[in-house]
């Protein structure tokens, strides 16, 4: 269990960290797909459009580190969800919505199988909150010390 | 450091993050108010002869990748609310019908104001704007006037015509005629 959600974990926080860093630098791009998605208003896209890539890089290292890991997971969980809402709702209303999952360089469009992966996502973050923090984590040596 | 700290050091982060994302949104260096067609500030560095700025956005066509694209690019960036921009979109219309196999054609809204001249430009704005004009040819809402803040030449519409080897063979501002942009377009397909 203790190694099962360490992989996890770690496979999770990479993905996130690799998801944010791509996305650093290109805010306009990014603020494009948000907008896409024709669900939140311009004076929100604009600045979640700047901060979500730091905000992955930090949920990403956090998992990887196994600091504070069950409320990281449950966060990352939450946004996962989101994600899948948000890219179902996009197929459900035949939107072509540029997926920006992994930056400017991802062409992808919104579909079923993205809104399945980040359901998968979340259920793996779920999986890290129940088993949190797993092996080699920070969370442990705070507890010890 | 212990626990509490850590927590304490965690969520002045994630603070930090949200009021940088915010204040540079609204007073960063690429927020300029256009508000006039013909008084607008930007003056993008895009320049004829010169190599394109590149851009992607995401239209209603799908996702337009300016470095992707092989063929030559026909870029109009417009305002909602701008007259001349809702009069020129027959002529565009009349361009996209007669080129658009062999042009790529796109329009990116380059306002922060929408079309009733006050409130917040956005998806809906843009996609209204569409509907309302009978807009046929591929259009894109950018947030944050990217595209604007590269092309733009100090008024709407600016239209850019990028050839295959990806610079500016044409760049104006106006109401553009046809046989102008038509001539324009010839030319970078010879």
């Amino acid at each position: 269990m203790e190694a099962a959600v360490f992989l996890v974990r770690v496979l999770l926080g990479a993905l996130l960290l690799v998801a944010g860093a791509l996305k650093v630098g290109h805010a306009a791009e990014l603020a494009a797909a948000l907008a896409s998605y024709r669900l939140l208003p311009a004076a929100i896209v604009g600045p979640l459009a700047l901060a979500l890539p730091y905000v992955e890089i930090l949920l990403g290292l956090y998992l990887i580190a196994g600091l504070f890991t069950r409320a990281i997971a449950i966060v990352s969980s939450v946004a996962f969800v989101c994600y899948a809402g948000a890219i179902g709702s996009a197929v459900v209303r035949h939107i072509a919505a540029n997926c920006g999952c992994f930056g400017p360089n991802d062409s992808a469009v919104a579909d079923w199988p993205h809104v399945a992966f980040d359901l998968a996502l979340a259920l793996a973050s779920l999986f890290v909150a129940y088993g949190a923090p797993g092996a080699l984590a920070v969370d442990r040596k705070l507890r010890s010390a | 450091m212990n626990r509490r700290r850590l927590a304490i050091v965690t969520v002045l982060a994630i603070a930090v993050i949200a009021i940088a994302a915010i204040v540079y949104y609204f007073a960063g260096p690429q927020r300029r108010r256009v508000q006039t067609a013909s008084e607008s500030p930007i003056v993008g560095k895009a320049q004829v002869g010169q190599l394109a700025p590149e851009f992607v956005v995401s239209t209603t066509g799908g996702l337009f990748d300016l470095s992707k694209t092989t063929k030559p690019v026909f870029l109009e960036v417009f305002a909602t609310w701008c007259p001349h921009c809702q009069r020129e979109v027959a002529v565009v219309n009349r361009l996209y019908t007669g080129f658009r196999a062999r042009v790529d054609f796109v329009a990116v809204s380059g306002s922060e104001t929408a079309m009733d001249g006050t409130s917040t430009s956005s998806t809906a704005d843009v996609l209204e704007w569409r509907r309302r004009f009978h807009v046929e040819y591929p259009v894109a809402y950018d947030p944050l006037l990217n595209v604007a803040n590269l092309y733009l030449q100090g008024g709407f519409p600016t239209v850019a015509i990028i050839g295959r080897d990806k610079k500016v063979a044409y760049l104006n501002s106006g109401e553009l005629p046809y046989q102008e942009l038509s001539a324009a377009i010839e030319k970078v397909l010879r």
